[in-house]
């Protein structure tokens, strides 16, 4: 595996790759923030900093590396350049694993001085965790609500005779958009994991009101959560940050009691929320720093997993196929998030376009992987990148998924050593 | 009698197209044995199968039928891809690496600890006379340059079977003598060496044993001498000889014998003269 290793490196190293991939961080560095506009808030210019720059850098390198990856065997294979090292004592496993561990080790270097450039920027905030609230989850609460479907009579025939996966499909769409409402002079309550509670201060609470119509209307009320709470007076439509202070009166929970996140309207109209979407607490991580160095990890592993789609595909097809279908892939692994969130299913949906739900539905199962992470988000919004995620993001797009492909690719590569007909 | 080093029966290769219909028999057949010490010339015409049949010995290509062994061995089995060199028909060597890191990263894959793969790259490039231009990128190589690279990458790991595709292609003369050499000396030592060629005066000059294939099948196998000598014809030469004198002495066979005879004045091969030649224009 050394000598695979190096071989790719140096081929990345003597090929400019990495001398190009840096100078086109430097770059970026230097005059995307000359050129991107901010909202004008300290805020808002870290974000649009983080999402233009190293977002951009980010992007460059997945597509470069995904391209290079692609390249790496196939190129070799028609060159007849591959079948020299098969015929030789070695596992054709160690044969595709050095490449990867050449394109991750190049992008560690550009991420790594990526990293560099935007810390010594200087006026970073320290991030913090994001807690959703504790509920069941929206599969369960489907089950339930499609058996009182099923049993009310008024039900009508075509809901009855629809299959029960699709119905179930809707229903799960249905709760996770499900809107709660909230009366004047009523309250409502959200339970929330400990860990929330667990700090000593700093809790901000963000929720995100809406009305029937969805339009801009003030409302007023008072948030609590354990021993702190705040008042609220803004329009509902927009994204609230509460700070939430110490208060008198309101006394530590019980240690056995969840902790719940309370809002009272005592405005004097009904304001409705998504309790999936809507609720969140924040409380203070550590700094930025830190979450910069566990977002650099969980982007590594992304391309990580990208490389080893790539080498994949390598094996199997030729260069510019294998760079065309890398690239489709990539598209869809972002378009398919996002046309499953456009596109709820109903029971009136044209079978064309089911069967595109589904299709979309089975790509964004299948490239989680690479859509799941969103390092650069998180970085933005100043969400602490979770040790949890980075560890799954390691096991899964850096060692189980590279391991399965590059072992598919090992096997793809003995067979298709010899190219050309002899 | 010591195993074969090859021993290939009733080989057999169909290549298919995507819906698995043939579309070519590349292969009809072919039964080979290659002895140790054995430098075994495989011959024929473009498209009669030898480069198929290299590629299922190296196990590049798995066969339709029939049976290859590799000192007993299956040509997938590491063991047997273990003793074996091979040195493609172009040297497809990677530009960007220099002479020395070429035949060390062949060593490294042929599992030669660091120190021997030093010092086995040192030798060989001494061997091919590359020693001064070892740290050059083989991108910058001529053809002959790169040609020594590939050779010495096939030798790198001390291979007991040595299979050669056109071994002397892009080189000069000089080149080619120094290769016929290097494999006679090669052969001297217990190495199997196993090659194509289009060139019929190299094969001739280094093979012990030939086969010629057409149409994916063995049209004639056996030694060298036994396939080209003719025995019901003699030769003599006669050093010294005049022109009057020679032509009385075929007179006189001739009139005893009651038999045509003819007589010629050897000549000096080619390539001997070339070598002359340049060698002492050099001085």
């Amino acid at each position: 595996m050394v000598e695979s290793f190096l071989l790719a490196w140096r081929a990345l190293l003597r090929g400019h790759v990495l001398t190009a991939l840096l100078a086109l961080t430097a770059l970026a560095h230097l005059l995307l923030p000359a050129v991107v506009r901010s909202d004008g808030t300290a805020d808002g210019g870290r974000e649009v900093f983080l999402r233009a720059v190293p977002g951009s850098v980010y992007t460059v390198l997945c597509v470069a590396l995904l391209a290079c990856a692609c390249g790496l065997v196939a190129r070799a294979r028609e060159s007849h350049r591959l079948a020299l090292s098969v015929v030789r004592p070695v596992s054709a496993g160690a044969l595709m694993f050095g490449p990867l561990l050449a394109l991750v080790a190049v992008a560690a270097v550009v991420l790594a001085f990526n990293a560099g450039l935007t810390c010594a920027r200087g006026g970073w905030t320290d991030c913090r965790h994001v807690y959703a609230p504790v509920l069941e989850p929206p599969e369960t609460a489907a089950q339930r609500m499609l058996k009182d479907i099923l049993a009310n009579p008024d039900t009508p025939k075509e809901v009855r005779s629809a299959p029960r996966h699709r119905l179930l499909s809707i229903l799960v769409g249905r709760e996770v958009d499900r809107y709660e409402s909230i009366l004047p002079g009523k309250s409502l309550a959200w339970e929330f994991p400990a860990a929330a509670a667990d700090v000593p201060t700093g809790v901000v609470a963000r929720i995100r009101f809406s009305t029937q119509f969805n339009m801009r209307a003030s409302l007023s009320g008072q948030v609590a959560f354990g021993p702190w709470s705040a008042s609220v007076s803004n329009n509902t439509q927009s994204v609230l940050e509460i700070p939430l202070a110490a208060a008198q009166g309101r006394r530590d929970r019980p240690a056995a009691e969840a902790p719940k996140l309370d809002f009272r309207n005592t405005g004097r109209s009904t304001v409705m929320l998504r309790p999936r979407r809507d609720v969140e607490v924040l409380t203070p991580a550590d700094s930025f720093g830190m979450n910069l160095l566990r977002a650099t990890g969980e982007m590594l592993c992304v391309i990580a997993f990208l490389c080893a789609f790539g080498l994949f595909l390598s094996t199997a097809l030729s260069r510019p196929v294998a760079i065309f279908a890398a690239l489709v892939f990539l598209v869809v692994t972002e378009m398919a998030p996002a046309v499953l969130e456009q596109y709820p299913e109903t029971l009136d949906l044209p079978f064309t376009d089911r069967m595109g739900l589904w299709l979309s539905r089975g790509v964004a199962f299948a490239t989680s992987a690479v859509s799941g992470p969103q390092p650069i988000s998180d970085l933005a919004t100043g969400t602490c990148v979770e040790w949890s995620a980075l560890g799954h993001a390691a096991l899964v797009d850096a060692v189980v998924a590279p391991c399965v492909l590059l072992t598919l690719a090992a096997y793809l590569v003995r067979r298709r050593a010899a190219a050309s007909r002899g | 009698m010591s195993e074969p080093v090859i021993e290939i029966a009733g080989l057999r290769k169909t290549f298919r197209d995507f819906w698995l219909r043939p579309v070519a028999e590349a292969v009809r057949g072919v039964d080979l044995t290659v002895e140790r010490g054995d430098v075994f010339g495989l011959l024929g015409p473009n498209g009669s199968g030898k480069s198929t049949t290299i590629k299922m010995v190296l196990g590049l290509l798995a066969p339709s039928g029939g049976k290859i062994r590799l000192f007993g061995l299956p040509p997938r089995a590491r063991a047997a891809r273990a003793r074996l060199g091979y040195l493609p028909e172009l040297s497809y060597l990677h530009p960007f690496l220099t002479a020395r890191e070429t035949l060390r990263y062949y060593a490294g894959l042929s599992s030669l600890g660091r120190r021997d793969a030093k010092a086995r790259t040192e030798e060989l490039l001494a061997r091919v006379g590359l020693s001064s231009v070892a740290d050059r990128a083989v991108g910058g190589f001529s053809k002959g340059m790169a040609r020594r690279v590939a050779l010495a990458a096939a030798l790198v790991s001390n291979p007991e079977l040595l299979i050669l595709d056109e071994p002397t292609s892009g080189l000069d003369p000089i080149g080619t003598r120094d290769v016929k050499e290097l494999i006679r000396a090669l052969a001297k030592d217990g190495v199997t060496v196993l090659m194509t060629s289009h060139l019929l005066a190299d094969t001739e000059d280094v093979c012990t044993k030939i086969a010629i294939l057409s149409q994916g099948r063995v049209a004639a196998c056996g030694r060298t001498t036994d396939l080209l000598t003719r025995t019901q014809d003699a030769r003599f030469t006669v050093e010294g000889l005049a022109e009057t004198e020679a032509r009385a002495l075929a007179d006189e066979l001739a009139r005893r014998y009651g038999k045509p005879v003819s007589f010629d004045h050897p000549s000096v091969p080619l390539e001997k003269f070339f070598a002359e030649t340049v060698r002492a224009a050099r001085g």
